[in-house]
């Protein structure tokens, strides 16, 4: 069995006196994709708070087999960890080119960077085109397109993208799905992606976990779920 | 004509004195949504260990950019010290705690270096130079240049670079900011730490002018706060460009209304930026209140 990149093991955690996981474990394989869906409220978004410091947890998380416990988030993501976050965390006060290069901040391969720059404006044409102009002027589309391209120039071993489709026209969720399969198998990032459309998450993915209310109800090869019409109707929706 | 240039010089100096606190300001205020009451003071203390360093011996040119240094790593530690620990009080607690560190800072100086005010001396010669027909003071010039160089180093530094580019995503966008790796929270005394540098500058530039006493900035940080505001509180250009309006504005009025004589130059001031802000609520350079949701 190959050693996971992520692992979570019995995982707990919740905002002031509310609880909301309740002892999750899953684990995301090197260089694989793996889903993470579940209702509204059941904990995804929480979850991929947890893998990067956003709230406190009990239980433990580790990445390429060292503990994330009591790191703080800059670390965290240093690490080689980067989160989308559900909204897209664009800086809209910033222009495009300035939400790149805080993407790749960190960075000292310059040369490198430089490369991932052309791969990036490969993937998304139209941030090149948009590139000194500020991100508040990009329509939701090419937010979310920004908010990849950003996540890509950290040079990540992990993606978290949470709810990549939302809000977004279906052709356009197709583009940025087939892109981030590209960047998964050219780069080998793996990518935990938590989704509410479960039926293209499912064909993207390897594997799957669904949370209901901060546990994991089912869990397997995506395939496999996507062929359960049972789960299909209970947990995925369709 | 020639009076007139003068008066408009004079009033670009006192312009560029008020930009330097105002931008002192829009840098906090910026980073962590908190109007810093102790700007002025600090900057007069700072004003007092330069005012120190030169009747001990040390050369103008090297007090000066030594007291900034000096007032960069003050102004990092009072952060950490002060203000760390209360960072995620409610704003009014934030305001209560930098009033309480202007008094502090106040009375710190008053032990230390006495309330009898002393004459600061200036590198700048008092002699005038002739601008296209007009007799311009050496002083107000060299002072226009000193923070003219200063604020392009600080606009520089905040456009241009990493450091520059990591702070204004700290200031605006925390938490994204740190899900990409940034230090938010050094960014944050970092923030304080140019203020303090910026505000020195004011207070070095202000003191030949008027005299150097613990009381010295009081004033002057009014029309810095004016100045802010008018600019649009968190744009570091609109803190420029508002400083030399109020600047102006002030030293005309002061000039050509006959019955504004010294006591009703601020009064003046005000009444002027209010009269701005009813326009434009914003300020000249801020933006609608827009959040993004
Ligand atoms: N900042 C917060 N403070 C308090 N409670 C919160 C906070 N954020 C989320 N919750 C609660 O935690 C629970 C799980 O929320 P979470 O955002 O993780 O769900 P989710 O699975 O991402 O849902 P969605 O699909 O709607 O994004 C919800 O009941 C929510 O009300
Ligand atoms: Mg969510």
């Amino acid at each position: 069995m190959p050693s996971a990149l992520l692992e979570l093991e019995n995982v707990h955690c919740g905002y002031g006196q509310t609880s909301v996981l309740h002892g999750v474990t899953l684990s995301v394989p090197e260089g694989s994709i793996v889903s993470l869906l579940g209702a509204n409220g059941a904990g995804k978004t929480t979850t991929l708070r947890a893998i990067t410091g956003g709230v406190h947890w009990l239980g433990d998380i580790r990445f390429a087999g060292r503990s994330l416990r009591g790191r703080h988030t800059e670390d965290i993501v240093g690490e080689g960890i980067a989160h989308v976050p559900e909204g897209r965390g664009i800086l809209t006060e910033l222009t495009v080119d300035e939400n790149l290069r805080l993407g790749a901040h960190k960075r000292k391969d310059r040369d490198a960077v430089r490369k991932d720059y052309d791969r990036v404006f490969e993937y998304f044409p139209v941030l090149k085109e948009r590139r000194w102009l500020s991100a508040s002027t990009l329509s939701g589309g090419e937010q979310q397109m920004l908010a990849v391209a950003r996540a890509l120039l950290m040079k990540p071993r992990l993606m978290l993208l949470d709810e990549p489709s939302l809000g977004l026209a279906p052709l356009v969720v197709r583009s940025i799905f087939e892109i981030i399969r590209t960047i998964n198998q050219t780069d080998h990032v793996a990518v935990l992606l938590v989704e509410q459309n479960a039926r293209l998450a499912l064909e993207l993915s390897t594997e799957a976990y669904v949370l209901e209310v901060g546990r994991v109800a089912v869990s397997g090869k995506s395939a496999e779920l996507q062929g359960q019409e049972s789960v299909r109707r209970s947990y995925l929706g369709y | 004509m020639q009076e007139l240039i003068q008066q408009v010089v004079s009033g670009l100096a006192s312009g560029a004195i008020f930009a330097s606190l105002a931008l002192a300001l829009v840098l906090i205020y910026n980073a962590m949504g908190l109007v810093n009451f102790a700007q002025g003071e600090m900057a007069m203390f700072a004003t007092f260990i330069a005012f120190t360093l030169i009747i001990h011996g040390l050369n103008y040119w090297i007090a000066f950019p030594l007291t900034l240094g000096i007032a960069f790593v003050a102004g990092v530690v009072i952060e950490r010290v002060v203000i760390r620990p209360v960072e995620r009080a409610p704003v009014l607690t934030l305001v209560i705690v930098t009033l309480g560190l202007a008094t502090l800072v106040n009375g710190a100086a008053g032990f230390l270096f006495g309330y009898v005010p002393r004459s600061f001396p200036s590198p700048f010669s008092v002699q005038t130079i002739n601008i296209l027909g007009a007799f311009a003071s050496f002083q107000d010039l060299s002072v226009i240049a000193v923070c003219g160089i200063v604020l392009i180093a600080i606009y520089l530094l905040l456009q241009r670079t990493t450091i520059g580019l990591t702070l204004r995503a700290a200031a605006h966008h925390p938490e994204p900011s740190r899900l990409l790796g940034v230090r938010v929270s050094w960014m944050l005394a970092l923030g304080w730490g140019l203020a303090s540098a910026v505000g020195a500058v004011s207070g070095i530039m202000v003191a030949p002018i008027l005299l150097l006493e613990p009381n010295m900035m009081q004033t002057i940080i009014i029309y810095a706060f004016a100045a802010a505001v008018l600019g649009g509180i968190e744009s570091p250009l609109g803190a420029v460009v508002g400083g030399l309006i109020v600047g102006l504005t002030v030293n005309l009025a002061g000039a050509y209304v006959p019955f504004v004589g010294g006591d009703l130059e601020l009064a003046v001031a005000l009444a002027i930026i209010v009269g701005v802000l009813v326009i434009k609520p914003n300020g000249l350079f801020g933006r609608a209140a827009v959040r993004n949701v």
